[in-house]
């Protein structure tokens, strides 16, 4: 089982990036149909509301680099104190090479600094995260920089309820260091591969490569459109697998810990809307003070940085001020892939959301 | 479990139903608010309430509340 403990590594900051454009599910009546009545109801059950997404010519890559300087200077960190970069994402620049090679050369990092990508979603930041502690934990890193972002409304069609109105851009920067403190940090990660197609974009890659018919959308039997090279989300299916796997996965790591729920301050999930959140949260019988969810009506599911978004949005005071606390982060999605780790946050020199200047 | 019970259950969990107003012959996906949304939130309960975890297929063969009930009771 892929279940690890690390002692005396840390979080020593966080930065999330957004775009300045705003949406709001208020403005695309057009898209329900004229259905007043079930934008009501996605707002009130789902949590759907606003969402930022990237203009043209923005890319995940772009909001991290933001990210990762404002972290940079906000740490006094110069480029030659990094020993690696990760990033996290699906929407890299390019199909190769690596977001984190391309963000390596604009951020002037030493040729002595490691760098790769991990292509996973929802559950990357906790990946990216047990990475970044691997690779300090068995020497020759001080220090890793950790990128997740992604922009997924690039990928919907935008004719497509089930997806669109959902999904919001975002990039992360998170740094991972050595630490004279006791701070232990309990890791398990997952994957179930028999749901690959549950969350999926069929085509583009190398098994279905793009073709004019690739390219073409269709409506399918609910009125949404899509293409093969769109994003495709089998909402209730995905519902499913969070409501059963998230539950067990958190009380399956708190035993590994040796601690109890209740001995955990904050459980920051993968913001995938209201509605699960809440359901995880009712399921593990959590104080829902201690659980954010309130990511997605502003800044709308943005896959790999969500964690960082609820992080740097909802508890950036918590995190800043005062001593350290015991949190639980989790994420779960397309893979699917689920992971989770309970660590020691706070006192923070550094955890605040920026919004991305296009001048950049 | 009872269909009284499951029933209550139902109406609780679909928008704009009120209680008391369905029975055990109402054809649910006739429901005005019946929708994907609806199909999250009756799995949702039928999970919390009846630990019988449905899927989409699930709600293919079924059509009135009784139906939907007897199989939750056989997949117990």
């Amino acid at each position: 089982m892929a279940k690890s403990t690390f002692n005396r590594i840390q979080i020593g900051g966080v930065v999330t990036c957004v775009p300045p454009l705003e949406k709001c599910i208020d403005d695309e009546v057009e898209l329900f149909g004229g259905n007043l009545k079930q934008i009501a109801r996605l707002k009130k059950t789902i949590g759907l509301d606003r969402r930022r997404v990237v203009e043209a010519g923005t890319t995940a890559a772009d909001l991290c680099y933001a990210a990762a300087q404002r972290l940079m200077v906000a740490r006094a960190l110069g480029p030659e104190e990094i020993d690696a970069v990760i990033c996290v994402t699906q929407t890299p620049d390019y199909s190769q090479p690596c977001n984190a090679a391309v963000l390596h050369g604009r951020l002037g990092l030493p040729k002595t600094c490691a760098a790769l990508d991990v292509n996973l979603g929802c559950s990357g930041y906790v990946y990216g995260l047990w990475l970044a502690h691997m690779m300090v934990s068995a020497g020759g890193c001080e220090r890793v920089l950790l990128l997740a972002g992604d922009t997924i409304s690039q990928v919907v069609h935008p004719k497509d309820r089930s997806v669109a109105p959902l999904f919001g851009d975002g990039g992360s920067a998170t740094v991972v260091e050595r630490s004279e403190c006791e701070s232990s940090a309990w890791f398990s990660l997952e994957t179930d591969g028999k749901g690959f197609d549950k969350l999926i974009v069929p085509a583009g890659g190398a098994r279905c490569q793009s073709s004019a018919q690739t390219r073409a959308a269709v409506m399918d039997e609910a009125g949404n459109v899509r293409s093969p090279e769109n994003l495709f989300m089998d909402g209730a299916e995905v519902f499913n697998f969070s409501i059963v796997e998230e539950p067990k996965a958190v009380r399956d790591l708190a035993k590994y810990a040796g601690l109890e729920l209740d001995a955990v301050d904050y459980f920051v999930f993968h913001q995938a809307n209201r509605y699960i959140l809440s359901n995880i949260a009712k399921r593990l019988k959590l104080d829902p003070a201690k659980v954010p969810m309130r990511t997605v009506e502003r800044y709308g599911n943005q896959s790999s940085a969500s964690i960082p978004t609820a992080l740097c949005s909802e508890l950036q005071a918590v995190l800043t001020e005062g001593d350290s606390h015991r949190v639980l982060l989790s994420g779960f999605g397309v893979g699917l892939s689920w992971a989770s780790v309970i660590l020691n946050l706070g006192a923070l020199p550094v955890c605040e959301m920026i919004e991305y200047a296009t001048c950049e | 479990m009872s269909l009284e019970k499951f029933i209550e259950d139902f109406e609780d969990a679909v928008e704009d139903v009120e209680p008391g107003s369905l029975n055990a012959g109402t054809v649910f996906k006739g429901l005005r608010s019946w929708d994907s949304l609806a199909i999250l939130t009756v799995t949702d309960v039928v999970e919390m309430e009846y630990g019988v975890l449905l899927n989409k297929k699930s709600f293919e063969g079924v059509s009135t509340v009784e139906e939907l009930y007897q199989l939750v009771v056989h997949k117990r």
